[in-house]
């Protein structure tokens, strides 16, 4: 399927893996950005990644469970960058381009490189 | 619509309560722990187990049965004395001297279960 | 299919089938019931194999773990409960799976149990940064062999072998007063529960993602599930029935996890005793270890985080951040010094409140043609999948109002 096909947003894109073009893996689709309004088209503008994207989703208390325990950082993956939507959404650039698993990288600091066969 | 809300409340009455009946459950951990502990004295006096062992399972034993013993509502009764004559034996107690204890302690444990 | 690959697959599943709470209470069954809650631990047991072969099935196929189709499945707000409810469930249980492995080097070493707690889990902690996956799992499955020890005492204390073959028909024994029911009752759903543990499931489909399971790996799925869990619970069953004719007649009820050891010093002696300890150690200290990476699995695979042991701890810096704090949170609670048994008991509760959520989204997601194509569910598959969620739905119903009327299965 590519990103201009017809898509049940709910069932078929929330909650996919995303794979860059490098194979790395690169989080969930949490959300998805809509352009348009009322009496207008909706077209998908882009995928949300990222806990902070919950936060229309889920209540307050929830959040702050999730701000807990993964934080509320948001990237924001624009659906020129996607290529192909299926059981995973496969991305044309690396995920380090778009700002993908930063939050994996600052937490590489804490982790010491050694010791593992 | 009262009555359901007794159904619902009457086994937190229950766990409240004072008595026997809410001390059954440290009786018969206690009948148990007697029972287990004549079980390694006299498997130990078979030469089956090793020392540490043996004094590693006295010494949570007796925490365990301390515990049971503290926690009785009616720490005065037949049941309370029998528990604290337990905690009286040596480690090394016989294992007929032990087992008599867990006799007790099932005969007044299926008197009030039956009760 | 590798034949190695396949017989140490199965030896591990043997050798990692039994945990602190199935020895607790195939003892405490023996013990009270007899063998009459021997067909629980069986029909258990094919509920166990059941989801672990769909589970195994939809890691292979549509190469994602459960958690993440969880998430898809549920939805954000029930996945995010169901996420919650089962990481309480398994850091419960890891608590008590370490505080078991503490005990058990006390009576090897007679060393202090709360020094013991933290040394091992010092070394989790170690063997897991050091190790990579397949290696974690063979070592502690292969080394719980040892527990076949508890088997081998039963052939030797020459049990009445027709009341145990009588034991696997599912019955409930006459005569049993309305306590005595109830308590039977909290007995069959605490088996289940100790069976049918949530962290099996999680960490089997994500280890056959770490191992990266394809649709040849099926077959050997499916064999290691039905094998490896089948001769794993003849291990439990053991333990059950060597309790029947060794405790229940003496009036133990083993309060002490350490009183199953006696189950093989009694026939074989120290050397039975010794051989028993290690298999009881390495057998609780891989449910420990298993109970922590689920969890981590789980909390990564729903965040989306990079997870995984076949990457090296560096590449996967929040997964690895989260077993290394799962660990601790787990040895904190045994530092407050709660006995093992309490924490075994609200490990099962927990754990059964949570299997229906669990359960429910891997039947649908093997069920599912877009993800599974043409490993999608069979007839017997489908048919054993809904039995057995009606099972659990039933036994998490019961559970609570249960545990209360019996005082936890002591009153």
């Amino acid at each position: 399927m590519t990103p201009d096909s017809p898509i049940k947003l709910v069932s078929e894109l929330l909650d996919l893996p995303l794979y860059d073009n490098e194979g790395k893996y690169c989080g969930i689709v949490d959300d998805v950005e809509l352009s348009g309004g009322p009496g207008k088209p909706l077209k998908l503008k882009a995928l949300l990644v990222g806990p902070g994207a919950y936060a229309g989703r889920m209540p307050e208390w929830a959040m702050k469970l999730v701000k807990l325990m993964a934080g509320d950082r948001i990237t924001r993956v624009p659906m020129e960058k996607v290529r192909t939507i299926g059981t995973a959404v496969h991305l044309e650039c690396p995920g380090r381009a778009l700002g993908l698993y930063k939050s994996e990288t600052a937490a590489g600091h804490w982790i010491p490189e050694g010791g593992a066969l | 619509m009262a009555r359901q809300w007794l159904l619902l409340f009457l086994p937190l009455l229950a766990c409240c309560s004072k008595g026997p009946q809410a001390d059954l459950q440290y009786i018969s951990d206690a009948r148990s722990l007697a029972a287990e502990w004549a079980l390694i004295n006299q498997q130990a006096s078979e030469g089956k187990l090793t020392g540490v062992y043996v004094g590693s399972m006295h010494q949570w034993l007796r925490t365990q049965l301390q515990t049971d013993s503290a926690a009785l509502t009616q720490p005065k009764s037949a049941y309370g004395a029998e528990i604290a004559a337990l905690l009286q034996q040596p480690d090394d107690a016989a294992p007929e001297a032990l087992s008599a204890h867990a006799d007790k302690l099932k005969h007044i444990e299926d008197a009030l279960e039956s009760a | 299919m590798n034949p190695l690959e396949l017989t140490l697959g199965i030896m591990t599943a043997v050798g990692g089938f039994v945990d602190i709470s199935e020895l607790v209470f195939a003892a405490k069954a023996g013990s009270t019931f007899g063998y009459a809650l021997i067909w629980v631990f069986a029909i258990s047991t094919i509920g166990i194999i059941v989801f672990s072969e769909m589970s195994g099935r939809v890691a292979a196929t549509a190469k994602q773990p459960v958690f993440n189709l969880m998430r898809h499945r549920l939805g954000l707000k029930l996945g995010l409960v169901t996420l919650a409810a089962s990481v309480i469930a398994n850091l419960i249980t890891c608590a008590a799976e370490l505080g078991g492995v503490a005990l058990v080097l006390n009576y090897l070493t007679g060393a202090p149990y709360m020094l013991m707690a933290v040394a091992t889990a010092l070394a989790f902690v170690l063997s897991i940064w050091v190790l990579p996956f397949q290696w974690i799992e063979r070592t502690y499955g292969l080394l719980g062999l040892f527990m076949i020890v508890f088997a081998a005492a039963l052939i030797a204390i020459h049990p009445p072998w027709h009341q145990i073959a009588g034991g696997f028909v599912p019955h409930v024994p006459a005569g049993l007063s309305t306590k005595e029911l109830l308590k039977f009752g909290y007995f069959v759903v605490a088996i289940v529960s100790a069976v049918m543990f949530p962290y099996e499931v999680y960490f089997y489909s994500s280890g056959g993602i770490e191992e990266d399971w394809g649709p040849k790996q099926l077959l050997t799925n499916r064999m290691t599930a039905i094998l490896g869990m089948g001769l794993g619970s003849l291990l439990a069953i053991s333990i059950l029935s060597n309790s029947a004719q060794l405790f229940g007649p003496a009036n133990v009820d083993p309060s002490l996890p350490g009183t199953a050891a006696l189950e093989a010093a009694i026939p074989f002696g120290k050397w039975g005793l010794i051989l028993a300890l290690l298999g009881m150690f390495f057998a609780i200290a891989g449910a420990a270890v298993e109970t922590c990476l689920a969890n981590a699995y789980s909390i990564a695979q729903f965040f989306g985080w990079i997870w995984g042991r076949h990457k090296k701890p560096w590449e996967a810096p929040r997964f690895t951040i989260t077993w290394i704090v799962l660990f601790a949170l787990a040895l904190l609670i045994v530092l407050t010094g709660v006995d093992v048994m309490v924490l075994v008991e609200f490990a099962i509760l927990f754990s059964i409140l949570v299997l229906p959520l669990t359960y429910l989204p891997l039947l649908l997601l093997a069920e599912d043609k877009k993800y599974m194509r043409e490993y999608v569910n069979g007839p017997v598959s489908k048919t054993l999948g809904w039995f057995y969620f009606g099972v659990i739905t039933l036994a998490a119903v019961a559970a609570l109002p249960l545990y209360f009327l019996t005082s936890g299965g002591n009153g």
